[in-house]
């Protein structure tokens, strides 16, 4: 038996485009109209506390799938709307324990690369064929195939080689290299094991139907609008900590997907769904009051919402401009006005729910304008433009900014204009550069920026390995997701040494002196920890949380009708 | 009478060839505007995510992007002609089975919220136009607001009502009539206003002709003169806008279909626009340009029906 060596799940970087409405003004005038939604269809029953078997759960999403394979789309709504149909080999904890699920147990070799798999008997796919080895086979193959086009799955697994099927029931993965964020990956929705005859019938199938083994099974898929599933009645190979053993207790779960913010509200306070997720952070309050409707907030772990200073060329290359930049500005303050306490201020990286996470960072984060003055004086930033901006022979002291407006979300462009004005404050000019998603990984490669922004959302703190280490700076030819483009030969080793080593206390020691280093070298500015906000109304219960990000329906039931 | 069947044969070929050097023209125009702007198909369809060389060339292959433009190029409008509109990059379908789901929905819409603008247009110009001032009034009042409220704000506005306070109607996941009236209003609401406020105006220059004085003359009551005589004259100009209006509300329906979670060609052009899905883009385009093209082409056959003067001319 091996203990967890959790790793990668999640790559939240920058979400597909998904451009919405806003409208503050509407929902202001329709209020001074009287003409606010009220909570109607009340469920007044208080929450009893046996579940209850039976009935529809309707929960509503926003974001807009595009396609539904976890091994191919690289998108959260992907996991969110595949995990009850797909079941993963093993399961994580939140305390990033292993454990088993569908592979009752498995061994390590010595070398760290190869893990062998002892499968569960009797596990059948809701197509009526089998799970064993073969399936497992033909999903890892699946997976690196460069048909699938895997923009997530497959850079979990880039040093797989090969699996291969000792028997029915046991299946041995060789891996090229050491690589011990293995079985955290696997438990993700993105390495699921899916019935090798559906993946057969090609991506574009694919695309709209999953076939796996979980407990609910896809039925329909209308792009845009709704996906529904059928409670999969032969369940029983839950993960082993499951408080359900058996099927589902809902009959059916209808997923519909409202990206509009007003209208998600709007359908649940009014009793049309039973539950959103993406509540906006403005509406959390207006929701909170309502007494049929609770609010959850789940902080992601992984990489928090950060800024990345480039720290190889332009201003950022000098470490003090860098802090200077890093204790001029309130992020803090500036988080906790703009979103109302609903995100919490970062600072670490990665967020605190992440294992891994070191809290001895929190003694680094300070606001200190006149530290920063000072350290830009060192730096030679000592003159003034008739604008207030510091200058150094002349040349005013800008920051170009590699913003990508078009798929921000959770307000980051107010949040970057408020930055934007705090850092006029201590004399740096901020310019937002005119990006695209399309222009993006061009400039990134190239290193023609000063400062770049995105969240990472990971299982746990090997999302450090992503943003900090040497081979991950975006190229010509390899993108990556070190936008500092910090490259730091220590550092490095101890990312080296994470993957090797599987002890935990060894590990946690390794991710706090990489925190502490980056912090001390002004290689990341924390900004938040986002958080996924859902609201559900009495009628909803259990349904569960997922790390890093997104609700889960397995034990969720329904009172009434 | 036969050389004017070879007339009117002349002008329809020339109306259909015209027809196909305007799909042309969009889809070469959608092709270099997409090109053109900066940013290559491959980084926009892997985005900021990591994927491996090996995917990157086999996205390449795939499409055909590793081809030379003129190239690419000239092999989409060979597989255009037989019909094959290409694979959409991102969505993982065809590009005429993308268009098919949404085209259904667009054009019910479309046509639902048309319709009911052109009775309220009609109505309310009929029953207002050249009465007492108060009523004009009113009446243009209205239309200005109409005409001036945006689209999305209307769509939640309605939501926020009926759906949301009153439950009348689904905010979501409505089939069929029911999910089709909330937004078909929103539609309805700007177009209708826009549609009256032209027919009004035109009705008030026909009432004042002396033909319309002639027949109250004759004995005819006010609503014949209006109905039989005017409205007939007041109905070419709204008709041509309605073709101009019907084609553009195929683009503008975005807003609508994003308030009430509606699929349909809208949000399919955003989103392809937005990830450069070049497939999906140009087969939209191509649509939607066949759809103006056919829905004039009605048009010109209409007028000679409703105006018996431009019959002579043919």
């Amino acid at each position: 038996m091996h203990r967890a060596l959790p790793s990668s799940r999640w790559i939240r970087g920058i979400r597909r485009p998904t451009s919405r409405i806003v409208l503050p003004t509407v929902l202001t005038l329709a209020a001074g109209l009287g003409l606010t939604a009220c909570s109607s269809s009340a469920d007044s029953e208080a929450k009893a506390s046996a579940p209850v078997q039976g009935g529809t759960l309707r929960f509503a999403v926003h974001t807009q799938p595009t396609n539904l394979d976890p091994h191919s789309s690289p998108s959260d709504v992907t996991a969110l709307l595949t995990r009850h149909v797909v079941d993963s080999l093993v399961a994580i904890d939140a305390e990033g324990k292993i454990k088993p699920w569908l592979a009752t147990s498995w061994t390590v070799s010595p070398d760290q690369r190869s893990y062998t798999f002892t499968l569960r008997d009797g596990v059948r796919f809701s197509d009526g064929t089998s799970f064993d080895a073969a399936a497992v086979k033909a999903n890892l193959d699946h997976v690196v195939d460069p048909k699938t086009k895997s923009a997530l799955a497959a850079g979990l697994i880039p040093a797989y080689e090969r699996t291969e099927v000792l028997d029915p029931l046991t299946a041995k993965v060789t891996f090229s290299r050491p690589h011990a964020p293995f079985l955290a990956s696997l438990s993700t929705p993105y390495l699921g094991i899916q019935s090798p005859a559906a993946l057969a019938r090609g991506q574009e199938a694919l695309a709209r139907n999953v076939v796996g083994s979980g407990p609910f099974v896809m039925e329909s898929f209308e792009p845009g609008k709704l996906v529904t599933y059928r409670r999969n009645p032969d369940y029983a190979w839950p993960p082993q900590d499951a408080e359900l053993k058996g099927p589902a207790y809902l009959d059916r779960l209808e997923i519909s997907i409202i990206p509009e913010d007003s209208i998600r509200v709007g359908a649940l306070s009014s009793g049309q769904v039973d539950a959103i997720g993406g509540v906006p952070s403005v509406s959390v309050k207006q929701l909170e009051a309502n007494p049929n409707i609770t609010v959850q907030r789940q902080q992601a772990s992984g990489g928090n919402y950060n800024y990345y200073p480039n720290t190889s060329a332009g201003p950022f290359a000098d470490v003090r401009v860098r802090q200077a930049f890093r204790v001029g500005i309130d992020f803090a303050t500036i988080v906790k006005s703009l979103y109302f306490g609903v995100y919490e201020p970062a600072t670490s990286p990665i967020a605190a729910v992440t294992v891994g996470y070191d809290p001895g960072t929190r003694d680094l984060q300070r606001h200190d304008p006149q530290a920063a003055a000072a350290l830009l004086d060192q730096a030679g930033w000592t003159g003034r433009d008739d604008e207030g901006y510091r200058t150094r022979d002349g040349q005013r002291l800008v920051v170009r900014w590699m913003f990508v407006r078009a798929i921000a979300r959770e307000q980051r462009p107010v949040l970057a204009e408020q930055v934007q004005a705090a850092a006029r404050k201590i004399g740096i000019d901020v310019q937002f550069l005119d990006v695209t998603l399309s222009t993006y990984p061009g400039i990134a490669a190239r290193g023609d920026y000063d400062l770049a922004d995105f969240s990472w959302q990971r299982i746990d703190a090997d999302a450090l390995r992503d943003l900090f280490h040497s081979t991950n700076v975006p190229t010509e030819t390899g993108s990556g997701a070190n936008a500092a483009r910090y490259q730091d030969k220590q550092v490095d080793a101890w990312l080296d040494r994470t993957l090797e080593t599987g002890d935990p206390a060894e590990r946690a020691e390794l991710y706090a002196s990489i925190q502490r280093k980056v912090l001390e070298d002004a290689a990341v500015f924390p900004v938040y920890s986002p958080s996924y906000v859902f609201a559900t109304s009495k009628r909803a219960n259990g349904i569960s949380w997922e790390q890093p990000a997104y609700p889960a329906f397995y034990g969720a039931w329904t009172t009434g009708e | 009478m036969r050389s004017r069947r070879a007339a009117i044969g002349g002008r329809l070929l020339v109306r259909l060839a015209t027809s196909v050097m305007v799909l042309w023209g969009a889809v070469t125009v959608s092709f270099c505007a997409l090109h053109l702007t900066p940013g290559s198909v491959e980084d926009a369809l892997v985005g900021t995510t990591i994927v491996t060389p090996e995917v990157r060339a086999q996205i390449a292959v795939d499409y055909g992007l590793d081809r030379p433009l003129l190239v690419q190029y000239g092999a989409y409008l060979g597989r255009v002609v037989s019909g094959d509109l290409g694979y959409s990059y991102q969505r993982h379908e065809s590009v005429v089975s993308a268009i098919g789901a949404g085209i259904g929905p667009s054009l019910q819409l479309a046509g639902a919220g048309m319709a009911l603008a052109l009775v309220v247009a009609t109505v309310s110009a009929l029953t207002t136009a050249g009465r007492a001032r108060w009523i004009r009034g009113l009446a243009s009042g209205a239309e200005l607001v109409g005409t001036s409220v945006p689209m999305f704000w209307v769509g939640i506005l309605l939501l926020t009502v009926f759906s949301f306070q009153l439950g009348w109607m689904p905010a979501v996941g409505g089939d069929g009539l029911t999910g089709l009236v909330l937004p078909a209003i929103s539609m309805a609401i700007p177009v209708g206003a826009l549609l009256s406020q032209v027919m009004r105006e035109g009705l008030e220059r026909v009432l004042q002709q002396p033909f319309a004085l002639t027949a109250r003359a004759r004995g005819m009551s006010d609503g014949g003169v209006r109905l039989r005589h005017a409205l007939r004259h007041a109905l070419l100009p709204v008709i041509t806008l309605a073709g101009w209006l019907f084609g553009m509300l195929l683009g503008a329906m975005v807003v609508t279909e994003k308030v009430f979670s509606r699929p349909g060609l809208g949000v399919l052009m955003l989103d392809a626009v937005h990830g450069k899905d070049l497939p999906v883009v140009m087969g939209v385009v191509l649509v939607s340009a066949t759809v103006y093209v056919v829905v004039n082409t009605g048009l010109d056959l209409i007028y000679p029906v409703i105006d018996p003067r431009l019959r002579e001319a043919t």
